[in-house]
């Protein structure tokens, strides 16, 4: 083991910290404004205005209609990323700014940006190709071509943060989020860095959202998480994006936490490319390694963001999954999906975006359009209006295509015990 | 970081298939047989120079059932996986050995341009005819994690599953991410590496940019005096990766091992470049790297290059390696022998520098250095477009 490569003040095992957010999202900009539009139930879902649904039977989505690069990015900068990258470092800035991190106080190379997407600059490759397909190979700009890679999200926010040490993307699909967190924190922990600029961002492409309705899991015009009467996922896109710091480097400079990362689980159900295992047992696992690596139990969580698409599959393997985990108790659970649609790689984000805040302030965020309870759903869903309530430990749980899964616990600050493994 | 004994090896790439061909193809290639295209149409393309694994067959070695929804990079993967996990002593004829676990068995595996083929195939019919003809069966493949997804279902992979990026880095990010799972307690064995398949958008993207060496142009990687550009290739390198005491206790092979790591990223010198050649970036990764196995650059006796025959490209490695190194030291081109598969280079060059070191294979493919006759440590380096660079450090054991 090389120590030399530690920073003096990181040791292994480190607590980390989340020291600033930003959100880029169908509801609005900053955490703040994101968790109170979550809070007093508010909808991003609206008709489609990207591109043309006419063909494809389904016209909803929540997308972010009104959102200016220039806003947050230079004018180079706005230049060279496509709308996904852009999300990126506008909501990067927004967090090193509500954390307080001027961008010269980064120490390059001990600063590493971790990002999860599932299909990046969408757009892009869609536009390529229209442009090789209408006038050939001379048609497509050699500009627009050095803009398109899932690579170039951390690169382009490495760029404008300061940031010189891993620059990595995880697209883990719909888990891309908390694999971002989980890992970032573990880069932490292990001595790598000394903060993480991570999170996860998605944009809609008119294949992806074409080709979610072509599986047939596109609900007509709203999201039902958990519902009776749940006819599929509303597709979204957005951002979230944190500053993650060692323990060490937050208290050096005298940063605020606004919550501590525990443990996290991942696992793969090595199944279905699609459809979650009928029973469970990646999410299970991946459950069950989050909690007992925060060292905590179950019955120290105070609430459950769940991955909540509203797709008949995968709420009912989740509901049996949180009650197997959780047993009798009724924990708390909210689905923010039904507000912001499935944002995909960036819906774990969004939703740990919601959870940091819920640490913060009690408030759990409700599942919107909930009607009729489904017997196969058998939760406490935070139904149709936000409650506040216990809020010292909190889990985000994420299932993904491929069979992915990936929960991650948030929690007040120091809340984590101190011999929990993840702090080993 | 904790050193990684590798105890596999799969590979697919152009005339071979499999550990031993790999070990053939590392000794013997000198250069790859770059040939016209034959997966999209070559006269769009005059003198276009590539190497596709045009005889590969995934049927020999997956049977023929479940195949046809899956696109070429899966079948790449799927197969490099099952090489690797048989080569590994984990696997035979498909099925786990007696004591190994899909539950504690993963993939960490890097693709920087994976679901190109798929997103441009299913775009093409929702542009030229409507979306409401998009075959769902494919949809899945557009989704970059698609591959590895399809890896776990294949092999029983259910510890950890990551997709990594880093354009031409990710292969050798791979080890990071898997040695962090690894010491994490969330798997005992993961199949790490890349694959990348070739496609026609992926050639016309690099052509747009100019980095092609066409047909009669040189293509001679670590030579960027003589170079004209690179050529592409495709395949696949996956390595099975353990804990030391792990392999051991269930008496694995742990004759060659991972010892060290750095990444680093240096953002280009104006700002309205996006492609950077840095050697910064490359330099500060090998330091890292050499700090983290506690080594000096004295301890290294040869280096598996990143070099693919495009001459700024080269030139950055050249001008970061003569920095760090007092004299010279052999380099590997697996480039020459294998082609530029981006996401799969660094896998490439990882496994070179495994057989070199496993079985004291000189690489054909290699400067006009003498390659050392007892090498025991060798640095692995990868190069990204970005200003991307990371390099491993890889050691013989006994």
């Amino acid at each position: 083991m090389a120590e030399g490569l530690h920073h003096p003040g990181c040791h292994m095992g480190s607590r980390v910290f989340v020291t600033g957010a930003g959100v880029v999202s169908s509801l609005g900009y900053g955490r703040e404004a994101f968790q109170r539009a979550l809070v007093e139930g508010r909808s991003g879902v609206t008709k489609v205005s990207g591109f043309d649904t006419s063909a494809i039977g389904r016209d909803f989505a929540a997308e972010v209609k009104d959102f200016r690069a220039r806003d947050w990015l230079t004018a180079a900068e706005a230049r060279r990323t496509g709308r996904c990258s852009a999300f990126c470092i506008a909501g990067a800035r927004m967090a090193l700014e509500d954390a307080k991190l001027a961008q010269d106080a980064i120490q390059g190379e001990r600063t590493a940006v971790v990002l999860g997407t599932t299909m990046g600059e969408v757009a892009l490759i869609e536009k390529l190709d229209r442009a090789w397909v209408a006038s050939g190979p001379n048609g497509v700009s050699d500009v627009e071509v050095s803009r398109y890679g899932t690579t170039l999200l951390p690169i382009h926010v490495a760029r404008a943060v300061g940031a010189r040490g891993m620059v990595l993307t995880l697209p883990a699909a719909c888990a891309a989020g908390n694999y971002a967190i989980g890992f970032g924190a573990d880069l932490i922990r292990r001595g790598r860095a000394d903060v993480v600029i991570t999170g996860a961002s998605e944009i809609i492409g008119q294949v992806q959202f074409s080709g979610f309705v072509r599986l047939g899991a596109v609900a007509p015009d709203r999201c039902q998480p958990f519902d009776l009467e749940r006819q599929g996922l509303i597709v979204g896109e957005g951002a979230a994006i944190f500053v993650l710091e060692s323990e060490a480097h937050a208290i050096r400079r005298g940063a605020t936490p606004l919550a501590e990362v525990g443990g996290w689980g991942i696992a793969c159900d090595a199944f279905h490319i699609t459809r979650p295992h009928p029973d469970g047992e990646g999410t299970l696992h991946a459950l069950r390694k989050a909690i007992a690596d925060s060292g905590f139990n179950a019955d120290d969580v105070d609430f459950i963001n769940a991955h909540g698409t509203a797709t008949k599959a995968n709420d009912a393997v989740e509901a049996r999954c949180l009650n197997e985990v959780f047993g009798s108790r009724r924990v708390p659970v909210s689905s923010i999906k039904s507000m912001i649609g499935h944002c995909m790689g960036a819906a774990s984000a969004l939703e740990a975006a919601s959870c940091i805040e819920t640490v913060r302030e009690g408030w759990y965020p409700p599942t919107m359009n909930y009607t009729q309870r489904d017997p196969e759903c058998d939760l406490a869903v935070v139904a149709n209006e936000a409650r506040r309530g216990a809020s010292s430990v909190v889990l985000n749980n994420s299932l993904a295509f491929g069979g992915y899964d990936a929960a991650v616990i948030f929690a007040r600050p120091e809340k984590i015990p101190a011999d929990a493994p993840c702090l080993r | 970081m904790t050193p990684l004994v590798i105890t596999g090896l799969g590979a697919v790439a152009q005339g071979l298939v499999g550990r031993a061909a790999f070990e053939g193809a590392t000794r013997e290639r000198e250069v790859g047989q770059f040939r016209a295209p034959t997966l999209f149409d070559e006269s769009k393309w005059p003198g276009a120079r590539v190497l596709e694994a045009t005889d590969f067959d995934p049927a020999p070695v997956l049977g023929d059932k479940g195949l046809r929804n899956l696109d070429r990079l899966t079948r790449f993967f799927l197969v490099a996986a099952r090489n690797a996990l048989e080569d590994a002593g984990l696997k035979r004829e498909g099925k786990w050995t007696e004591g190994a676990d899909g539950r504690r068995a993963g993939v960490c595996a890097s693709t920087a341009y994976g679901s190109l083929e798929s997103m441009v195939e299913l775009h093409r019919v929702a542009l030229l005819e409507s979306p409401r003809y998009l075959n769902p069966a494919k949809f899945p493949n557009t989704v970059i994690n698609a591959a590895l997804g399809y890896v776990s279902i294949w092999e029983d992979l259910r510890a950890v599953n990551a997709t990594v990026c880093n354009g031409n880095c990710g292969a050798l990010d791979s080890v990071l991410v898997a040695e962090t799972f690894l010491s994490t307690d969330r798997a005992d064995v993961i199949v790490i590496g890349g694959a990348e398949a070739m496609h026609e958008a992926l050639y016309l993207a690099f052509e747009r940019l100019e980095a092609m060496a066409t047909e009669g142009q040189p293509f001679a990687p670590g030579d960027p005096d003589r170079s004209r550009g690179m050529r592409l290739g495709e395949g696949a390198v996956l390595l099975t990766v353990e804990r030391e005491e792990s392999a051991r206790a269930r008496g694995a092979s742990c004759n060659v091992r991972i010892t060290g790591f750095g990444t680093s990223f240096e953002p280009p010198p104006s700002e309205v470049m996006i492609i950077n050649l840095s050697a910064e970036a490359i330099e500060r990764a090998v330091r890292l790297a050499l700090a983290d196995a506690n080594l000096s650059a004295n301890d290294i006796d040869a280096v598996v290059s990143a070099s693919n025959g495009y001459a700024a490209y080269d030139r950055a490695e050249q001008s970061a390696l003569a920095k760090i190194f007092d004299a010279p030291r052999p380099r590997a081109l697996a480039k020459r022998a294998f082609g530029e598969t981006l996401g799969a280079g660094g896998a490439f060059a990882l496994g070179t520098a495994y057989v070199a070191l496993d079985k004291q294979i000189a690489p054909a493919a290699h400067d006009s250095a003498a390659w050392p006759t007892d090498a025991k440590r060798l640095l692995v380096l990868s190069t990204g477009f970005y200003g991307n660079a990371t390099a491993v450090v890889v050691e013989r054991a006994r």
